[in-house]
């Protein structure tokens, strides 16, 4: 058995006995609440979380910057839909997000931080995305592209 | 989100509640981009009632303030709440922006 494939089968096994959301929203920016409101219920479901508004609000933005980024460049203006998938997992406790489109494809690594020490009117995006979250990959193919964002709690 | 508009002593207060995201920064900017092109540009952005940033506010802010302060005046924020609060700092905004707990200081603050 090969790497990549005993790599999936053990991502399944967590999957099959994580509790999974999925919803799919339109790729527009007055939908995009809607995924936040799913963030608070779930965060709001588990039990014993220290900070918990600063963790629901964590996701929350982290998320939404990712979408808006999809509706922003991925999209660009056409029509398309955003697949979101939540995955509450045990030991230790993380909250994944899973964002598809079938929108443009960017480099992630071309995309350079903001320069903090003077005020910007634009680049703030995926460098909260990168702030709030523990882990953020991004897997790039034309027409299917995936988001991976983790936080541990 | 609601927009409610005043004014006292000379200094425009804007204040907001609910959300202010990508979808909602239009009609702010709007409304900054007057309000900013007016001597005395002093403008007062109470958050109290905002639960919700993203970086596009910030942006909007950020633009605010430097229109204001191109007209010699400036735009003041307040009653930012805690988790917002969070926001400014990540992004060391919080050292660009005049951040008071109350309206009534903010306003002051224009007559020092």
């Amino acid at each position: 058995m090969n790497a990549a494939r005993k790599n999936q089968e053990s991502i399944n096994e967590v999957y099959l006995k994580a509790d999974v959301i999925r919803l799919t929203v339109p790729a527009q920016h007055k939908f995009l609440n809607v995924v936040g409101t799913c963030i608070r219920a779930l965060i709001t479901n588990e039990s014993n979380v220290s900070d918990r508004d600063t963790l629901i609000y964590n996701i929350e933005l982290a998320v939404h910057e990712a979408c808006a980024n999809i509706v922003e460049h991925a999209y660009a203006g056409l029509s398309g839909r955003i697949e979101v998938a939540f995955t509450l997992v045990e030991e230790p406790r993380r909250f994944i997000v899973e964002l598809g489109d079938n929108g443009r494809s960017f480099d992630l690594s071309t995309v350079s931080a903001p320069d903090l020490t003077k005020p910007q009117t634009g680049g703030y995006g995926l460098f909260l995305v990168h702030q709030l979250m523990d882990k953020v990959d991004y897997y790039p193919e034309p027409g299917n592209n995936h988001w991976r964002l983790v936080k541990q709690y | 989100m609601e927009l409610k508009l005043r004014s006292a002593n000379n200094v425009q207060i804007l204040e907001l509640a609910g959300r202010f995201d990508t979808y909602t920064a239009g009609e702010v900017r709007q409304w900054i981009e007057e309000a900013a092109a007016k001597e005395p540009a002093n403008i007062v952005v109470n958050l109290q009632g905002v639960d919700f940033v993203d970086s596009t506010a910030l942006a909007t802010l950020v633009q605010g303030v430097k229109n204001c302060r191109q007209l010699n005046g400036d735009l003041r924020l307040c009653g930012v709440q805690q988790s917002v609060r969070m926001v400014f700092e990540l992004t060391r905004l919080d050292r660009f922006f005049e951040v008071y707990s109350q309206e009534t200081e903010a306003v002051k603050a224009f007559a020092n």
